[in-house]
C-alpha cells in the first residue's frame, strides 16, 4: 500500500533548472515570467521557454505554477490580462498571487487556479477564510506559522495548504519589508530586494547602554525541514515548497533529490529510518547554505534562528558542471560551472540512487584538445561513466584554504 | 491662511498628559480630531495596558473626542486566538471604529461585530485601484475608511480619491516602517528577555548608504524604521484639494507629541505658515517626502538583466554554449519546432547586442560526425565566427 505524502514543490529559476528539478524528483515546480514576479534579476522565462517548460514538466507528471506575486501597481496590472491568456493557453496548473487586485484581474480574465503567495503573510484561520472567499484554492502560509497551526488552518478551512520546507528565509513577515524601496530605490515587493537584511549592522542601544554591538541581527539561518517530514505528513500539509529560484543547478537538483528520496521512501514504507535521515542531512549540507534551522516549523523561531555571520561561500561541495550529452562508452559533454582538472575525482549525481565517483582521466575541448583546466562557461569532454544521463549534476569536494 | 478646515487630524494618544493637552487645544481651536488608542496586546508599538487604554478612551469620550481602537499586529494562529479573546473582552461600543491590517482580524471583526466600523489599513502594498475597490466591496458599509500606502505618489492619491467613494487616510508626519519581523532580534544581543517591555536602538551598516535606522523590539517582534521621517505637513492644502481628508500624525516614539501638538493643530485648523516652519525646523530627526512626489522604484529593473541574452521569437534556434577560437562553436538547439540543417542562413545576436549573419557551411556532432539535421536538445558543432561569444542567441535569418 502506498502511503500518502505531500507534493514536493521545487524552484525553477530557468528552463534548465526546471528540467533539473523535475528530473531529480520534484512533483511540481514554480517559476516566473519576465514580469509580475519577485525575482527581477533571475533569468525568468520567456513565453517560448515557458511553453517548453510546461511541456517538459507535464510530460513527466509534474505540475507548473507561475508566480504573479508582486504587489502590482496600476500600470503593471494593465499588462497582466494578456499574460494570463498565454498562461491559460499553456495550461499551467496554477498561479501564485499575493495582491487582491491581481486576484481580481485573474478572476475577470481567466479561469486559472489561484494559490495565495506567502507574500500575503497569511498566518491564521480567519485570514485563510478571507482569502478563500476571495478565490484562493491553496494558501502558502507565512513562514512564521508552525506545522501544528497549519494543521488547524487546514482543518478549519478545507483549503490546500503549502508550507516552506527548505531554503533561505526572509526575516521580515513576507511582503512587510520595504528597506530596498527607501534605501536603494528598488521596490522589494516587485522583485527588487537588495537583501539589506543580510548586512552587518552596528547596533546602538540608546536606552539600555551606550555601547555599540556589531551583528548580522536581521539575517535568518536557512530553513531545513527534513526532520519535520513526519509532522508535515501527519498534519496532511498538501505541498512542501523549496525556496531558491535564484539558486544554482546543484541546489535545485540536490534538494529536490533528497526530499524526493525521503518522500518516496515514506510512500513505500510508511516511516523514515534514522540512518537514512542522517545521510539525507549529510547531502543537504553539500549545497550552498547558511547554518540550518527548523525556523517556526516546530515552535516560533527564537534567537538560535539568527544567522549572525557574514555571507560566505564555504560549501562542502561545488558544482563542476551539468551533463549535456552522454555518449555511451566514449565521453560526457559537460557544461562547466566551476573549474576542475585532469586527475580530479568528481561525483556524478544520478536522478535516483547513490552518487558515483568519476575519475577525470582526460579533459578535452570539443575539438579534442587536451586541457589542463576546465573553464567555467565552456563545454568539455570527460570520460563516460555508466548510468550518467543528460542533466545529471557533476560536483566536486571544495578545497578551502 | 490655509484651506485645511475640512481635514481631520488623526493621531495616537498614549498617555493622559497628551490627552489633556489635546483637550485643551481642542477647546481653544475648533479642530476635527480623531484619536487612535492601542493596547500592547493588539497594537504594534503600543506601550499602553488595557486598563490605561480604557481610561484614555473614557476621558476622551467625555470631552467629545472620537476614539478609534487599533489592532494592527500580525498574529500567527495561536497568538491570534489570544488577541481575539482580548477583543472579545473590550467594550467595543465605546469606539467609533477599529483599525485593522491582518486580513484575519478583518474577517473576525466582519463576522463577529458587523456593527463595528472598520478603518482598513492597506499601507502594505495595495497599489492598484482594482484591489482597493475589491476591499471596499468585500466590507461594504462596514468599511468607513481606507488607510493608504506611503508608497503612493500624489498623482495616484489624487486619482484614487476621485474614484473611490470612501474616505481616505494617509500618514503626513511620522516614522516610516521599513521592516516588521515576528522574531526578537535585539534582545539576543543584550542577552535578556523583553517580557512586556520594549528595547529601542539604532542600526547602522557600512553596506548601506544610510545610517541610524531606528529599531524597536517588543512582544510583537522587531521593527525597523527609515532614517528619515515622513513629512507632508506642507502638503495639507494639496491633500485637502484632492479630497484626502484624513491625515495622520504619528509621534509615538522618541519625539514628544506634546512639544509639537500646538503647532500641528494650528496647521490643521488652517493656520499660519510659521507653525509649519516651527515643526519642520525644530524636529530632531531628518525629514523626507518619501514617494509623495514620484515613485520610480521599478525603473532599475530593466538594468538587472541582459535582454539580449533572452530568446525572442519563432525563428529561435538556440544558444552558443562554447567557442573555440578559429575552430568551432557549440550550439545547443533549444527551439521547439525548428529543424536546423547546413546551408541555412543564421543570425546571431551577441550579449553585447551585435548581430552576425552567416551561412552554415557545416554541422557536426560531438564525435565529429557530419550532420544533415539537428533537433531540439542536440548539441552541435558549427563553424567559428569571430566576435561571437558564449550566450549568443541564434536565430534562423
Amino acid at each position: 500500500m502506498a502511503h500518502w505524502t505531500p507534493e514536493l514543490l521545487s524552484p525553477a529559476g530557468s528552463l534548465e533548472k526546471l528540467k533539473v528539478s523535475v528530473l531529480y524528483g520534484a512533483d511540481a515546480v514554480y517559476l516566473g515570467g519576465q514580469k509580475f514576479g519577485l525575482r527581477q534579476a533571475s533569468d525568468n522565462f520567456t513565453y517560448e521557454e515557458l511553453s517548453e517548460g510546461v511541456e517538459f514538466a507535464h510530460s513527466r507528471g509534474s505540475k507548473v505554477y507561475v508566480v504573479l506575486n508582486s504587489f502590482l501597481h496600476d500600470k503593471d496590472l494593465e499588462e497582466l490580462p494578456e499574460f494570463l491568456g498565454l498562461l491559460e493557453e499553456l495550461k499551467v496548473d496554477a498561479v501564485i498571487v499575493s495582491d487582491l487586485g491581481v486576484i481580481s484581474t485573474i478572476q475577470k480574465h481567466s479561469h486559472l487556479v489561484i494559490h495565495l503567495s506567502t507574500q500575503a503573510s497569511c498566518l491564521n484561520i480567519e485570514s485563510a477564510k478571507l482569502w478563500q472567499k476571495m478565490g484562493a484554492q491553496r494558501i502558502v502560509l507565512g513562514r512564521e506559522v508552525t506545522i501544528k497551526e497549519a494543521a488547524k488552518i487546514k482543518m478549519a478551512t478545507g483549503l490546500e495548504i503549502e508550507m516552506f520546507v527548505h531554503g533561505s528565509m526572509c526575516m521580515s513577515y513576507s511582503g512587510n519589508c520595504v528597506i530596498s524601496n527607501y534605501t536603494q530605490g528598488r521596490d522589494s515587493n516587485r522583485g527588487g530586494c537588495a537583501h539589506s537584511c543580510r548586512f552587518e549592522y552596528s547596533i546602538d542601544f540608546k536606552l539600555e547602554s551606550n555601547e555599540s554591538k556589531k551583528a548580522y541581527f536581521m539575517s535568518s539561518k536557512d530553513l531545513e525541514g527534513i526532520r519535520m517530514l513526519p509532522e508535515f505528513i501527519e498534519a496532511r500539509i498538501d505541498s512542501l515548497k523549496v525556496e531558491g529560484r535564484n539558486k544554482s543547478h546543484h541546489y535545485a537538483g540536490t534538494i529536490s533529490k533528497v526530499y524526493s528520496d525521503a518522500l518516496s521512501f515514506y510512500k513505500a514504507n510508511g516511516n523514515f529510518l534514522s540512518s537514512d535521515m542522517l545521510s539525507w542531512e549529510e547531502e543537504l549540507r553539500k549545497v550552498s547554505h547558511r547554518d540550518y534551522t527548523t525556523g517556526s516549523l516546530d515552535q516560533y523561531a527564537g534567537a538560535d534562528s539568527i544567522y549572525n555571520d557574514r555571507e560566505q561561500d564555504d560549501n562542502e561541495f561545488v558544482v563542476s558542471g551539468i551533463v549535456l550529452e552522454a555518449t555511451v562508452g566514449q565521453h560526457l559533454l559537460v557544461d562547466v560551472k566551476s573549474a576542475f582538472h585532469p586527475g580530479d575525482i568528481l561525483e556524478v549525481m544520478p536522478f535516483r540512487g547513490a552518487t558515483q565517483k568519476l575519475d577525470v582521466a582526460f579533459l578535452q575541448s570539443l575539438s579534442g584538445v587536451a586541457l589542463l583546466k576546465s573553464k567555467p562557461g565552456s563545454i568539455v569532454k570527460i570520460p563516460y561513466i555508466a548510468g550518467a544521463e543528460k542533466f545529471n549534476i557533476i560536483r566536486k569536494r571544495a578545497q578551502h584554504a | 491662511m490655509h484651506n485645511t478646515k475640512s481635514i481631520k487630524l488623526v493621531t495616537y494618544i498614549e498617555n493622559m498628559g497628551e490627552l489633556e493637552k489635546i483637550i485643551k487645544l481642542k477647546k481653544a481651536d475648533s479642530i476635527l480630531i480623531e484619536m487612535i488608542v492601542g493596547a500592547m496586546e493588539l497594537s504594534r508599538y503600543s506601550k499602553t495596558s488595557i486598563a490605561e487604554m480604557l481610561e484614555l478612551t473614557q476621558e476622551a469620550r467625555k470631552n467629545n473626542i472620537e476614539v478609534v481602537l487599533e489592532w494592527d499586529a500580525l498574529n500567527q494562529e495561536e497568538k491570534f486566538s489570544q488577541a481575539c479573546a482580548v477583543i472579545d473582552r473590550l467594550p467595543l461600543h465605546d469606539f467609533k471604529a477599529i483599525r485593522l491590517q491582518d486580513p484575519g482580524a478583518v474577517e473576525y471583526i466582519k463576522n463577529k461585530y458587523p456593527w463595528l466600523k472598520i478603518q482598513l489599513i492597506l499601507e502594505n502594498g495595495n497599489h492598484n485601484l482594482v484591489g482597493l475597490n475589491r476591499w471596499c466591496e468585500y466590507l461594504g458599509e462596514q468599511c468607513e475608511r481606507l488607510v493608504l500606502s506611503n508608497e503612493l505618489s500624489k498623482e495616484k492619491l489624487s486619482e484614487y480619491a476621485k474614484v473611490l467613494k470612501i474616505p481616505l487616510e494617509v500618514l503626513v508626519f511620522g516614522r516610516i516602517l521599513l521592516f516588521y519581523s515576528a522574531r526578537n532580534l535585539l534582545s539576543p544581543l543584550e542577552k535578556k528577555s523583553i517580557e512586556d517591555g520594549t528595547i529601542e536602538a539604532f542600526g547602522t551598516s557600512e553596506e548601506s548608504p544610510h545610517s541610524g535606522f531606528p529599531l524597536i523590539e517588543n512582544r510583537h517582534g522587531t521593527f525597523m524604521f527609515n532614517v528619515k521621517d515622513l513629512y507632508l505637513l506642507d502638503h495639507l492644502d494639496e491633500l485637502s484639494s484632492m479630497r484626502i481628508n484624513h491625515c495622520r500624525v504619528d509621534l509615538r516614539f522618541d519625539e514628544s507629541f506634546e512639544k509639537y501638538a500646538e503647532n500641528i493643530i494650528r496647521l490643521f485648523t488652517g493656520s499660519i505658515l510659521e507653525s509649519e516652519l516651527f515643526v519642520r525646523k525644530s524636529y530632531p530627526r531628518p525629514l523626507v517626502k518619501g514617494f509623495y512626489n514620484i515613485n520610480k522604484t521599478d525603473v532599475l529593473f530593466t538594468k538587472l538583466k541582459n535582454k539580449r541574452t533572452q530568446r525572442l521569437d519563432e525563428f529561435y534556434i538556440g544558444e552558443i554554449v562554447d567557442v573555440e577560437r578559429d575552430q568551432q562553436m557549440a550550439l545547443l538547439i533549444k527551439s521547439n519546432g525548428l529543424d536546423v540543417a547546413p546551408e541555412v542562413e543564421i543570425k546571431m545576436i551577441t550579449p553585447e547586442g551585435k548581430e552576425k549573419i552567416v551561412k552554415l557551411s557545416w554541422m557536426k556532432s560531438s564525435v565529429g560526425e557530419s550532420l544533415a539535421k539537428a533537433l531540439k536538445d542536440d548539441l552541435v558543432l558549427i563553424p567559428y565566427t569571430s566576435g561571437v561569444s558564449v550566450k549568443t542567441q541564434v536565430y534562423l535569418n
